[in-house]
């Protein structure tokens, strides 16, 4: 027999298959719906530069900031490419491409790297990326188009009707219009508005628009055990209960904007969330709550990014909440 | 009275298919057995025997003054070679007497109990009795029985646990034992339950043994006290001393307290064995059956071994092997040591060798907190940040935060996406604040 080479490792000596790089591409997987259906349906001349440019800058920030303070690369954990993407989906369509470029470096070096990198980061990346872009160009990050067809009347302009003969056209979303005239006349506009945003053929964010897509990513990943159900739904139940409390429609509140992207994608991100049950329920409540309230009283129509970043910020408060002690009853 | 499911634990692959249906086979006497004189959890032991001497099988050969602690004895007729320092499984390299078979068959054999004397004697005699065996947990930990068995005054034990739960991939011994060997368990169980005072016995087993579940059940009809079998889930850690206790009783021992807090004793059913074959063949703990298994063994076997056969000759009583292997395991692949060399010898606490082809090791990331440790830490505990101060050395912090509540089950380690060492960095901030506590204890 060949000579033993017997290798010492510390116990246990057998462990799961399951690794970063491939929880990372799983979510890119359950991303792939929306994305396809969002390039599909505001076309890919207004789609496929916001996308590109946000997940290449995400990945070139990432590898930038590593040469340049000298540490390993590490973009082949695939964290970037996630970051990348979900900001990609949450540009509006036709944004110019140095738009994606300046939120991916944002929400790379800001969002992530500063704070040390993979795992490190107290806000979701994305979304501090997303949040950085919604304040400093407001018009670009607020300006909507699709397709004639799809579109809602530009109620600002006093138009009721949407003009003939035009492809595509800048229109505002389902929330902006609910929020400027009430979601009667919404209603009045559009009977099936909840079905729409189910499927997912209004204005929005590339990415963000259709409920049914995103959410079977969501329970595919939620059957390969990458995520867990809990913040989502108390991200949802959050919303719903300051809908009803303002006397607003609590479907339609769940279904239109970003909520359902980011209750399940990105209020569900592991690192900048808190690790025990009962904290991640007050987690995805608080930033359920905090989008509905933004929605109804905010200055914006939409509230997901700040609702999310919000909560972010309490996580290592809410992670004091300890289990109890094995063998101690609960005082 | 209801037992609860612990929360988290794992599911691993078992592999027990290997070995779970074949028979214990004997190990022929070696020509040499090597006995470390550190059997067992406690004091080391000082030999009572010197180069040359001639000992019986069965003979004691080394003992110690001190309380925790349990006597060796010679696996074989023969002649002490030496006493030095040898390949130890758990210490590296620790002395040793090495003893040399001659062949002959003298035995010295210690006094046997039928069932009426084991219900008159005396209990003090009886844990007497028991030390002199040399008897210490067979699971693994190696704790001696007869320690374990007394309570100390004021404290009473109610039940006795026996446990069967072997809940660790790949290792079948303690399957095999309870169906093989079932009256000599049982009677070991007498023994034990009649030493510490027990009113009642159950009797653990996992659902993934049901030859065990069966065969136990129908022997345990005509036994002299309250037993019953209790058929367990099949999570790992269930074998978790803690765990064990919560699933069958619904009690959870306090932390940093025995089981005896909440008036149970827990036993190994290898350990009943050895007991019950003290009592039938007048012989101490001096062969405990191992499995031998892995993925590159040619026959994988369960083996009834003297203590003191050396690795390498056991792998070769099962045929060698196919491949090398990277990883020689004694124990299960959870909670198990690797081994560097195959001069090892068979100690008490060995349940097994398991040899891999492999030594799996995955890429290290960094933590991405995704909770899978906390989710499946049956002690309630929050593993990465413990990993994480143990990491920095804030052993302090890693003391608040209930680090010596660590069962070391390896649940964290298995299931970290970013294959982090989390069992073993808790492992070393708990020694480190043992070591703390004792210095600043003197």
């Amino acid at each position: 027999m060949d000579e033993l080479r017997l290798i010492q490792t510390p116990a246990p000596h057998i462990k799961s298959v399951i690794h970063v790089p491939g929880i990372m591409m799983m979510v890119v997987l359950a991303l792939l719906p929306a994305t396809i259906f969002g390039i599909y349906f505001f076309g890919p001349a207004y789609t496929f530069s916001p996308l590109l440019f946000s997940i290449v800058s995400c990945l070139f920030f990432e590898w930038f900031d590593c040469k340049i303070f000298k540490k390993p690369v590490s973009i082949q954990d695939g964290s970037a490419l996630v970051t990348g993407l979900l900001l990609g989906l949450s540009l509006p369509p036709g944004s110019p491409f140095w738009l994606a470029i300046a939120g991916g470096g944002i929400a790379v070096i800001l969002g992530k790297q500063v704070f040390g990198g993979l795992g490190q980061n107290i806000f979701n990346p994305a979304l501090v990326g997303r949040a950085v872009l919604l304040i400093s160009w407001p018009k670009l990050m607020t300006t909507w188009i699709a397709k004639a067809s799809f579109a809602f009347p530009n109620l600002e302009q006093g138009a009721l009707a949407l003009p003939q003969g035009v492809d595509v056209i800048t229109t505002p979303t389902a929330l902006a219009v609910s929020k400027g005239y009430g979601f009667s006349l919404l209603n009045q506009l559009e009977p099936k508005i909840v079905w729409r945003l189910f499927i997912g053929n209004v204005p929005g964010c590339i990415g963000e628009t259709s409920a049914l897509l995103l959410l079977i990513g969501f329970f595919f990943l939620l059957w390969k055990g990458i995520v867990r159900w809990d913040v989502p739904l108390f991200f949802v139940i959050g919303l719903a209960g300051v809908a009803l409390v303002a006397g607003q429609n609590p479907l339609f509140h769940i279904l239109s904007g970003g909520a359902i992207i980011g209750a399940c994608f990105m209020a569900n991100d592991y690192t900048t969330t808190p690790l025990f049950f009962k904290s991640r329920l007050i987690f995805g409540f608080g930033a359920g709550a905090i989008t509905g309230i933004i929605r109804i009283l905010g200055g914006y129509p939409e509230g997901v990014t700040f609702g999310i970043l919000t909560m972010n910020a309490i996580v290592p408060l809410l992670d004091k909440l300890m289990p109890r002690q094995f063998g101690v009853k609960k005082s | 009275m209801k037992g609860k499911i612990f929360h988290g634990g794992i599911h691993p692959p078992t592999f027990k298919e290997l070995t779970s249906q074949k028979p214990i086979k004997k190990f022929p006497s070696p020509e040499k057995v090597y006995l470390p004189l550190l059997q067992h959890t406690g004091s080391p032991l000082r030999p009572l025997v010197k180069k040359g001497d001639r000992v019986k099988k069965g003979q004691k050969i080394a003992d110690v003054e001190a309380y925790v602690s349990a006597p060796l004895h010679s696996p074989l007729a023969g002649k002490v070679a030496s006493i030095e320092e040898w390949p130890h499984p758990v210490r590296g390299k620790y002395l040793t007497i090495i003893i040399e078979n001659d062949g002959t068959q003298d035995v010295e054999h210690q006094g046997i109990l039928t069932w009426d004397e084991i219900e008159k004697i005396d209990i003090k005699a009886l844990r007497e009795w028991i030390r002199e065996g040399g008897f210490v947990g067979l699971g693994g930990a190696a704790f001696p029985t007869h320690v374990k068995v007394s309570p100390p005054p004021g404290k009473n034990i109610l039940t006795l646990l026996i446990n069967g739960a072997e809940c660790e991939p790949f290792i079948t011994c303690d399957h095999r034992v309870m169906i093989e060997r079932t009256e000599t368990v049982l009677t070991g169980i007498f023994i034990l339950a009649r030493s510490c005072g027990a009113q009642e016995v159950i009797f653990g087993i996992e659902q993934n043994k049901p030859d065990g579940i069966e065969k136990i059940t129908a022997a345990i009809i005509n036994f002299p006290i309250p037993i019953r079998v209790f058929p367990l889930p099949t999570l790992y850690p269930q074998g978790s001393e803690k765990h064990f206790i919560l699933t069958v009783l619904g009690k959870e021992v306090p932390p940093g307290g025995l089981p005896l807090d909440v008036g149970v004793v827990v036993n190994n059913v290898q350990t009943a064995w050895a007991i019950g074959r003290k009592a039938t063949e007048g012989l101490p703990l001096i062969e405990r059956v191992i499995t031998m298994t892995g993925d590159c063994l040619n026959s994988p076997e369960n083996v009834d071994v003297p203590l003191g056969a050396r690795l390498a000759e056991v792998v070769d009583f099962c045929g060698g092997f196919q491949q090398s292997p990277h990883k020689a395991i004694m124990g299960g692949p959870m909670t198990g040591i690797a081994q560097v060399s195959l001069d090892v010898p068979v100690i008490k606490g060995t349940s097994g060798f398991v040899f891999l082809k492999k030594a799996i090791q995955k890429k290290e990331y960094p933590c991405i907190r995704c909770g899978r440790c906390v989710i499946h830490c049956p002690m309630y505990l929050l593993p990465t940040d413990l990993a994480r101060y143990a990491e920095y050395g804030d052993f302090e912090e890693a003391k608040k935060q209930r680090a010596l509540d660590c069962v070391e089950c390896g649940s964290c380690s298995y299931v970290c996406p970013a294959g982090i060492p989390i069992t073993h960095y808790i492992k070393i901030a708990k020694a480190e604040i043992l070591f703390q506590s004792k210095k600043g204890g003197k």
